[in-house]
């Protein structure tokens, strides 16, 4: 088989599957790279599942309605797999006075921006939700938001691009890309070289280093945080959970299990030993937090946790643009933890962008040359 | 954080045998045991072990147990149960849920003796309530005194399989077969024999075709299968059974090493999932050791010397003992392990069909298909010989590093030799005595005493006996053939019961003169 | 250890099998078809089928059936078990409450 096609993608997570399938779809060709054995094995397969617009820095907030509004809803149907998209709210939590004021601040944003949230009280809280403890007294809430299965959905968009026809390769790491006659054409590997029209570098914090290979720099760093998942429970509720000070996020599954991540605040010093090792300390944190406001789990057990990078953009929001100093190059990384709500917005975009189509969103904002000092 | 120079993780046989070791040492250890028992599957183990006298043969594995709990007090040891590890992390931080805590530990070393767990097969209605491990089998009668079931089909013909089939009929259960898709017995001869003897009949080259009931297990069909394992129509038995216990092989509990970051290997002769180790043990993460089956499925007694290497070398890893001390103590573990390492079992020759002994003698085919030898082949054997009076008649027909017998015989009249595998002779020009402590020191049970003719006509058999109730002496029954068919009347004409036989018991029944190599075992 | 694995590559048609409704992972009640269909359907590691199936991802996190899965989809593969990567192993090693889990002591 002929390692050329008409886009490569380097990263075979869910913006890169996503991609992937778009392209297939249109009929163009398609060859995804990934470092790892697996599909997805990076934030895609290892974030809380949050399909959120609240939240969201306004200049991202685009991405995500439009998700919600034509893309998520959908997309079950789309993929012919049940990726679990569930619109039934996000409740942001609040505990004390000072939870009140950061929470309202968001809301007063959010509604800036047109977004449908509210701050509601204690009890309003406890109808939408019986099993948050007493001691909540206000959360913002945002009824249009929601969550899915980022397994399922990643390896849906994986799925659906293999049938119909995108080719993928795992266990290929890309060591550099190089251009030829001024153009980004070639991506080499240990063992190959691949030959692309255009070149997609979909692959998280990696991202940074391959562009560099092209004199490009993504101003981002990486951070590992972790999740957990316990055993099935019966259906308690449907809405995503956050709070105001960060101890927990997480929803119920359709399968039962609850998935929380949260942190132990030692993130930014963490170290993995190169493969995404949790901490004794962490877990243990988040459970205390989730206990703190769903006190019925208490008895429910943790079956498994994990850890996982956000690739974490210097300004908060993504890289998502064609490079025009190295004609042929598309970056789309730096998701700094918000990835996969937009992640089929997202792919979409990045298939227009490869035919050079005119975007149907405006990714002005999300240009790789924004970052220069505020005074320049 | 509490602190220790070695933190182990696992109270079985190499577990124990490394916190002495390194305890020993002047080490400070701790050994966590998710257990409410220590001692791993040694307590589980009722039987008595082969092996050399220095290494504990003839001595039951609980009793082992015991002794290195024993020991692993005396030098100092913290044995903590009910400790479930549910995490290394690096720096060597342990953490371990202990009650309603998770207790955060660090240790200099750690040795990870986790052990194995029970492997499935699948078949037509495995999921049913019924289809039990063997080792579960065994943890519910032999450490809760829970009996598993009234009537028992056994799969596979391993050691496991045998040696639980024989303690489910000490317990009170029928075992109505013994089913292997090999086409030989996987396991030790002897213990085949012991349960053939019984009357359990053993189909080889056949599996399960399906578990019946609806909400629980009322019944079993098994076919056989061909050389590719597939069945062939029309061989189908059916036996109605409440329990099937899968004795299918083990596979190593190593998750724990993969957390912590040991280089793994899937290895097929290891038993799946191990870590990379060399000969002490020693993982490739320094300081992180694994000892017993964690590290590849093998026995007891090997685990134990795993377990004591790999505590020396722990001892040596935080210079406990300088490289010559430890040199020379894991050079005389290693002798030891060599020494159970020999015979037609040894892991090298695991999945070989092996023909012959050592000493150029045929095996039985009758042994390997059947599960006993067949009465025709038994002649060909050095232990089995003919003299006037009492006698020793040794059934022991394949190399296997074990030699209790030559120790226990008074008299000299067995003798394995300096090679521990060699088939035990009967020695000439020795006089047996019938004192039994033969019979009773013989680890599978292969070793009876015979008195061609105590009166015109018949002939004396002692037997060993391991159930319950005791025949008395005057009671009448059937004497069983090696196959378990009856073959003659029997009356038991005298039972000894001593502290040194260990709670064997030996049996002499009376038989008719041309049974007196033939009966084996005897019912009433 | 990546090796490189071609997920276009013709690994055959999904052929359905009598005992494809057979339950292979008890915790999570994934049945051998189910299995053999997602590796058809381009899962090709142990990994991305416990992701999508849950197979292993229950209570016993796979300690039943890990080795049964691996030989299902090795077979599918045309390949051996020993040749699959198996999955990652995670704490806690045996599930824990929350209220333990969260109850520590560090010092």
């Amino acid at each position: 088989m002929a390692d050329t096609a008409e886009v490569i993608i380097i990263g075979g997570g869910i913006i890169g599957c996503a991609a992937a399938y778009y392209l297939a779809r249109g009929g163009v060709s398609v060859i995804v790279l990934e470092k790892s054995s697996n599909i997805g094995d990076g934030g895609s397969s290892r974030n809380g599942g949050g399909v959120r617009q609240s939240g969201r820095d306004p200049r991202e907030l685009p991405l995500a309605l439009y998700g919600v509004e034509h893309m998520w809803p959908m997309l079950s149907e789309e993929l012919g797999v049940n990726v679990e998209y569930h619109k039934e709210g996000n409740l942001r939590l609040g505990k004390t006075d000072r939870h009140r004021e950061i929470l309202q601040g968001l809301t007063d944003r959010a509604v800036a921006c047109g977004l449908d949230v509210n701050m509601i009280g204690g009890e309003e809280v406890r109808e939408i939700n019986p099993y948050l403890s007493g001691e909540v007294i206000c959360a913002s809430w945002c009824p249009t938001d929601g969550h899915a299965n980022p397994l399922a959905a990643t390896l849906g968009f994986y799925m659906r691009a293999r049938s119909s026809g995108a080719r993928f390769i795992t266990g290929e790491e890309v060591l550099r890309i190089e251009k030829v006659k001024g153009k980004a054409r070639k991506v080499v590997t240990a063992g190959n070289v691949y030959e692309g029209g255009k070149i997609i570098v979909a692959c998280g914090y990696e991202s940074r280093a391959l562009a560099r290979t092209v004199g490009i720099d993504v101003p981002m760093r990486k951070e590992l945080i972790e999740a957990l998942v316990t055993e099935a429970e019966p259906q308690m509720f449907p809405q995503m959970l956050g709070t105001a000070d960060a101890d927990f996020y997480g929803h119920q599954t359709e399968h039962g299990s609850f998935v929380f991540g949260g942190a132990s605040g030692f993130e930014d010093t963490n170290e993995d030993g190169g493969r995404n090792m949790t901490m004794s300390i962490t877990a243990p944190e988040i459970c205390r937090g989730i206990m703190k406001y769903i006190p019925k789990l208490a008895h429910t057990k943790i079956v498994r946790t994990w850890a996982g990078y956000e690739d974490v953009c210097a300004d908060g929001i993504p890289v998502i643009s064609p490079v025009g100093e190295v004609p042929g190059l598309i970056l789309a990384c730096a998701f700094t933890g918000h990835g996969f709500g937009i992640a089929p917005v997202v792919g979409k975009l990045l298939s227009e962008l490869a035919v050079e189509q005119e975007t149907f969103l405006d990714l002005r904002e999300f240009r790789y040359d924004r970052f220069i000092p505020c005074g320049a | 954080m509490k602190r220790y120079d070695l933190i182990i993780v696992g109270a079985g046989p190499s577990g124990l045998s490394a916190a002495v070791e390194a305890a020993k040492r002047g080490m400070r250890v701790i050994v966590f045991d998710e257990n409410d028992k220590p001692g791993g599957q040694l307590f589980k183990q009722i039987h008595k072990f082969f092996g050399s006298k220095e290494h504990r043969a003839k001595i039951r594995g609980f009793r082992i147990g015991e002794d290195l709990l024993k020991e692993a007090a005396e030098f100092g040891v913290k044995v903590v149960l009910n400790a479930t590890v549910i995490g290394i992390y690096p720096q060597k931080e342990v953490t371990v849920r202990i009650e309603g805590v998770v207790e955060h530990y660090k240790g200099d070393a750690i040795i990870a003796a986790s052990g194995a767990s029970e492997n499935m097969v699948t078949f037509d209605g495995w999921t049913l309530p019924g289809v039990i491990g063997a080792g579960a089998a065994q943890t519910m009668m032999n450490i809760h005194g829970v009996k598993p079931g009234r009537k028992i089909l056994m799969l596979g013909s391993g050691n496991v399989g045998l040696v639980v089939s024989f303690q489910l009929m000490q317990c009170g259960c029928e075992v109505a077969a013994l089913v292997d898709a090999a086409p030989r017995v996987g396991g030790y001869g002897v213990h085949a024999a012991k349960v053939a003897r019984t009357g359990v009949p053993f189909y080889l080259s056949h599996t399960i075709v399906k578990a019946e009931g609806e909400d629980h297990v009322t019944g079993v069909t098994i076919a056989e299968v061909d050389d590719k394992f597939q069945f062939i129509p029309g061989t189908e038995k059916h036996f109605e059974v409440d329990t099937i216990c899968l004795a299918v092989g083990l596979s190593p509990m190593s998750q724990l090493l993969k957390m912590a970051g040991c280089e793994m290997e899937d290895n097929p002769r290891r038993g799946g999932q191990v870590p990379v180790c060399d000969e002490k043990g020693r993982t490739s993460v320094a300081g992180i050791f694994a000892a017993g089956d964690v590290s590849g499925i093998e026995e007891a007694s090997s685990a134990m010397i795993e377990g004591r290497i790999a505590g020396i070398a722990a001892a040596e890893y935080l210079g406990y003992m300088d490289s010559g001390e430890s040199e020379q103590a894991i050079k005389e573990q290693e002798e030891a392990l060599e020494g159970l390492r020999q015979g037609m079992f040894a892991p090298q020759n695991r999945g070989k069909h092996i023909e012959t002994t050592d000493e150029g003698i045929q095996i039985s085919e009758s042994l390997l298909k059947k599960g006993y030898i067949g009465d025709d082949e038994i002649e060909r054997y050095p232990g089995v010989r003919h003299t006037v009076g009492i006698h020793p008649v040794m059934e022991c027909t394949q190399n296997i590093p074990c030699n209790p017998c030559q120790d226990a015989c008074p008299k000299g009249c067995i003798s394995i030799g300096q090679n521990i595998t060699s088939l035990p002779i009967a020695v000439e020009g020795t006089e047996c005595v019938g004192c039994g402590m033969c019979v009773a020191s013989c680890s599978g049970q292969a070793i009876f005493l015979v008195d061609e003719q105590i009166e015109e006509g018949y002939a004396s058999v002692t037997m060993p006996y391991e159930f319950l109730p005791l025949p008395e002496t005057g009671t009448k029954g059937k004497g069983l053939g090696r196959d378990g068919s009856p073959v003659c009347d029997a009356e038991v004409i005298k039972v000894q019961t001593a502290k040194a036989f260990d709670q064997t018991h030996l049996l002499t029944i009376k038989v008719p003169e041309d049974m007196a190599m033939k009966a084996r075992f005897f019912t009433f | 250890m990546c090796s490189i694995n071609d997920r276009s590559r013709d690994i055959g048609e999904y052929i359905p099998a009598p005992d494809d409704d057979m339950v292979i992972c008890r915790c999570e009640e994934v049945t051998k078809g189910e299995i053999r269909r997602a590796v058809h359907a381009g899962l090709f590691t142990i990994t991305e089928i416990r992701r999508y199936l849950r197979a292993g991802m229950g209570l016993c996190q796979g300690q039943t059936c890990a080795r049964l899965v691996k030989g299902i989809v090795a077979a599918e593969l045309g390949s051996v078990p020993a040749e699959l990567e198996p999955a990652s192993s995670r704490a806690p090693m045996r599930p824990i409450e929350m209220e333990v889990f969260g109850n520590e002591r560090i010092g």
